[in-house]
């Protein structure tokens, strides 16, 4: 009987706390995110709605907003456009920095997590201080070191050797530049994730008979699975847009989407042309990251358990 | 396909140890988690061994699991030196405290897991699996859930289940009934028992609850800051323990410290009076000791009763504790506890007068 | 053991990747000490003249200030954005939350060369002419992000029922977030506060197209690498790396403090 006249009143209460959160219009969450909500809808969405918009105005206008024509992404697609071409070795350099960088982290990142133990925060300061250093001047300091009568070149010539080898200014350089450029944003999100792998789970299958590569195929690197996924994204997205390495290591020995972009906007003054060559790498982009988004949950990667 | 072993022999001659642990000690720089440690267990008894936290009984089933390796002294299983054998190579498997389930696999293939790492085919598998989980009692239709989607007992039996395919000499389990209610933890503490009885497998249990380690186990060793102190049955444990860590660990007691007056009786320290004891059970001739009595030993003695010993209080406080009440009694500045079945409880007790009364073999005598 | 082996194949192997990062750096270094205007190793006579002459120029300490003053302002507007911001992901449980964890990172999941030739077209389209205060505005949007992910780190680690004791002891609501939850996210807020001024600092891509006629010391630096080298480049850019690690390594210990005296 107790137990019938408590029901209803259970039944109530969430009912009384929506209207209640109703009655003060926001939550308090909601009213904290407002400040970031505002910033990123004027400074981020806009912006897109903005190069959107562009992207179907006159080729080589400035009239946005206020005529509308698909001739821009006709030249996009039409088959001699090079943009394809740039476009292909976006995604191709992207692809490969991506792979070769997942090999040189991992270790690290498990060394983080597992190896270094009290070392593991100075190491961490090691890897994040590039951040803070432009790349222009890390990039422009592998030119000093690779260019000829440079620090490699002069080195082995010192030593009595023929030199140093040509490197600079080919695709393999930027290669080179970005996997090197890029490694931080793939370092973190793996040793992030690595964390997320319990020792007792690695413990327990060892007990359980299993040797080292079949716990490493069967626990952690499923485990570990969503950190790796979000630096492989992070790295692909960040190398598809990347221009310096091209142009500082690579010296324009290939052209780059992004480089591309640029061109449109500031040589050739064709904002709309420029402008849908955007959407689309946009488009591309997005569709990519908030469909790998959408299978995150932040919570149990950043510490709530 | 569980290979049953008959029940351990009741005959007084005892089985043959199959895990034997001499002069194990374990530091970690300065600190020694475990102490010198001599240990013989029997081929398919139940061991359990109790200690409040910090006393090394983890550390001690670290080792004896293969994942952390002695500083000092052998272990040998069978009579083989298996210090430096990895986890991986020895025929022993935990039950983690953490039960350390596979989170992105589904029970069967947490249970099928040892039987993957051997190598077995998946049809053999799954079958192998199925069996387990009705040993364990989980039902059939459980084999594809996803384990973190099971209630904590149903996690436990897959832990069990999981620990059993991998077909072990030795068992060992690490607190796995700490995390779960009262009421399911007897169950489960009286199913492990039985599993135990029906695999006839080698079980070490590691607990701080003695009450737990009382209702399973074959013999009890009590753990303290890095030792063994008594290892024995649970009624020697509980009738003959060694030192007042160990009745202290068994439940609430009564203490009062005693020396010998110039006439050579017991006299008592906290509270006046002299005492008749039992001799210590080391006979050996003491100036000093303690008197420990359980509350449940200790009486209220009505007009005429008679005990070895008697100590006049005033009721405190009444606790109930279900089937029986626990009373605080004032002797002097001392609290003293006494139980009662309900049918024989006091009535009006508050501030009442009382003689509390024991017997000396009711009581122990203690060096420390 | 095999296990001592591949440990120590990882620590080699951590060291030599961290050589390798810090290797340009050091070339950057050594080719500002070369006396001559062009660099050849090894150097045949060093001298601290660009130095003396980047410190001298009265260009470059236009384009430094302009460089402090855009990371300042970014740091003080970005630090109370984001701490909210924080709050908002890891502390307060809301309808919108998992929509909004995601929408933070996109910013960081975007190319910066075409985020920054979005908000030029934006700012054009709306009629703002670009300067170094637009910059601000451009570094906060991919700053707020990270700097909102590093405090809500610190967030995630703050137990909620102390703030519902502080109300329950009286406090309002001020009060509550000024005696319990500020101090206590004071670690997480620090590191944050570094994070946006150094990611500020060594910004290249967003400046490019939002300063306008104002330049940074990135932009200027790309100006001169592409035409116009003079060891002034690595002079500048050896000054710049060494005022981020001046800022970092007192940042650094400045935290260990707080977080020694958090934990105390």
């Amino acid at each position: 009987m107790a137990d019938l006249a408590i029901a209803p009143a259970r039944e109530a209460a969430p009912e009384s706390t929506a209207q209640l959160r109703h009655a003060r219009m926001l939550s308090v969450g909601a009213r904290c995110a407002l400040p970031v909500a505002l910033l990123l809808g004027i400074g981020f969405l806009a912006p897109l709605v903005a190069i959107f918009g562009y992207a179907f105005a006159t080729p080589r206008s400035f009239d946005v907003f206020t005529s509308f024509t698909l001739a821009n992404f006709a030249t996009l697609f039409d088959t001699t456009n090079t943009v394809w071409l740039s476009f292909f070795w976006s995604c191709g350099l992207a692809l490969l920095t991506v792979a070769i960088l997942a090999v040189i982290a991992y270790p690290i990142a498990y060394g983080l997590n597992l190896v270094f133990g009290r070392w593991s925060a100075l190491i961490s300061v090691f890897f994040v201080f590039p951040l803070f250093v432009s790349e222009n001047v890390r990039l422009y300091g592998w030119v000093l070191f690779f260019i000829k009568n440079g620090v490699l070149d002069g080195t082995l010539k010192w030593l009595g050797l023929s030199g140093g080898p040509e490197v600079l200014y080919t695709p393999g350089i930027t290669l080179f530049g970005m996997v090197y450029t890029y490694l931080p944003f793939m370092l973190f999100p793996m040793t992030l994730g690595l964390a997320l792998v319990p020792r007792d789970l690695v413990d327990a299958a060892r007990d359980l008979g299993a040797g080292r590569l079949f716990i490493w195929r069967e626990i952690e690197l499923p485990l570990a699975m969503p950190g790796i996924l979000i630096g492989m994204l992070l790295t692909f997205v960040l190398a598809i847009g990347a221009t310096a390495e091209a142009k500082i290591l690579g010296g324009q020995s290939i052209i780059v989407i992004s480089h591309d972009i640029e061109i449109a906007f500031t040589y050739s003054q064709n904002w709309p042309l420029g402008s849908a060559l955007a959407v689309l790498v946009t488009f591309f982009i997005g569709a990519l990251t908030l469909f790998a988004l959408s299978k995150l949950d932040l919570d149990r990667m950043l510490g709530r358990r | 396909m569980l290979q049953t072993s008959p029940a351990a022999p009741q005959s007084a001659e005892l089985p043959k140890p199959i895990l034997q642990l001499v002069g194990i000690r374990k530091t970690f720089g300065a600190f020694t988690a475990v102490e010198n440690i001599d240990l013989d267990v029997r081929e398919g008894e139940f061991l359990t061994i109790v200690g409040p936290s910090g006393s090394g009984k983890t550390t001690l089933l670290r080792m004896l699991a293969g994942m952390d390796t002695p500083s000092e002294g052998n272990i040998t299983l069978h009579g083989q030196l298996i210090n430096d054998v990895p986890p991986n190579k020895r025929p022993t498997c935990l039950v983690f405290q953490s039960l350390a389930l596979f989170p992105h696999k589904s029970v069967g293939e947490n249970i099928a897991f040892p039987l993957k790492v051997k190598g077995v085919d998946p049809a053999a598998r799954k079958a192998r699996a199925l069996e387990l989980m009705r040993v364990v009692r989980l039902p059939e239709s459980y084999f594809d859930k996803n384990v973190m989607k099971c209630s904590g007992g149903e996690r436990q039996r897959v832990a069990l289940a999981r620990a059993l395919a991998y077909d072990p000499e030795v068992l060992f389990f690490d607190e796995p009934l700490s995390a779960i209610d009262y009421k399911l933890k007897k169950t489960l503490e009286k199913e492990l028992k039985d599993l135990h009885r029906e695999t006839g497998k080698t079980f070490i249990y590691i607990t701080h609850s003695l009450e737990e380690a009382m209702v399973m186990s074959d013999r009890i060793g009590v753990m303290r800051a890095g030792r063994i102190v008594q290892i024995g049955t649970p009624e020697e444990i509980y009738g003959a323990p060694v030192d007042r860590f160990v009745c202290e660990f068994v439940g609430e007691v009564n203490t009062l410290k005693v020396t010998r007056g110039p006439d050579g009786a017991w006299q008592g320290v906290d509270v006046p009076g002299t005492f008749t004891l039992a001799p210590p059970r080391s006979g050996a001739d003491l100036k000093e000791a303690f008197v420990v009595v359980r509350p449940e030993f200790m009486r209220i003695l009505g007009p005429g009763e008679s005990a070895d010993n008697r100590l006049e209080g005033v009721v405190y406080n009444e606790y109930s504790l279900g089937s029986r009440i626990q009373y605080q009694v004032r002797v002097g500045a001392k609290v003293m506890l006494v139980e009662l079945s309900r049918g024989r409880a006091l009535p009006a007790s508050a501030d009442r007068k009382v003689t509390l009364g024991w017997d000396a073999a009711d009581a122990f005598t203690l060096e420390s | 053991m095999g296990h001592r082996r591949t440990n120590a194949a990882i620590w080699t192997w951590t060291l030599f990747v961290l050589v390798a990062i810090y290797l340009p750096i050091v070339c950057g270094a050594l080719a500002s000490f070369n006396k001559s205007r062009y660099f050849g190793f090894p150097i045949k006579t060093y001298s601290t003249e660009w130095w003396q002459k980047t410190l001298d120029s009265i260009e470059i300490g236009m384009i430094v200030k302009t460089s402090i003053s855009i990371a300042l302002l970014v740091t003080v507007f970005s630090v109370v954005i984001a701490t909210f911001g924080a709050l908002a992901f890891a502390r307060y449980e809301w309808k919108g939350r998992r929509f909004y964890q995601k929408l933070i990172l996109l910013p960081i999941f975007f190319p910066q060369p075409v985020l920054g030739l979005a908000m030029l077209l934006g700012f054009n389209a709306v009629g703002i002419q670009t300067s170094w205060m637009t910059a601000v505005f451009a570094h906060m949007i991919w700053i707020v992000p990270v700097v909102t992910l590093v405090i809500a780190i610190q967030v995630y680690g703050f137990d909620p029922s102390l703030e519902e004791a502080a109300y329950d002891l009286g406090c309002s609501r001020t009060q509550v977030f000024r005696e319990v939850t500020l101090p206590l996210l004071w670690p997480g807020i620090w590191s944050g506060m570094l994070f946006a001024f150094l990611l500020s600092w060594s910004n290249f891509p967003l400046s490019l197209y939002t300063t306008g006629a104002d330049s940074t010391i990135p932009e200027w630096l790309y100006a001169k690498m592409v035409a116009g080298y003079t060891p002034m480049v690595p002079a500048l850019g050896t000054m710049a790396t060494l005022g981020a690690a001046g800022l970092l390594l007192a940042g650094g210990l400045i935290g260990l403090l707080l977080r020694r005296r958090a934990a105390a």
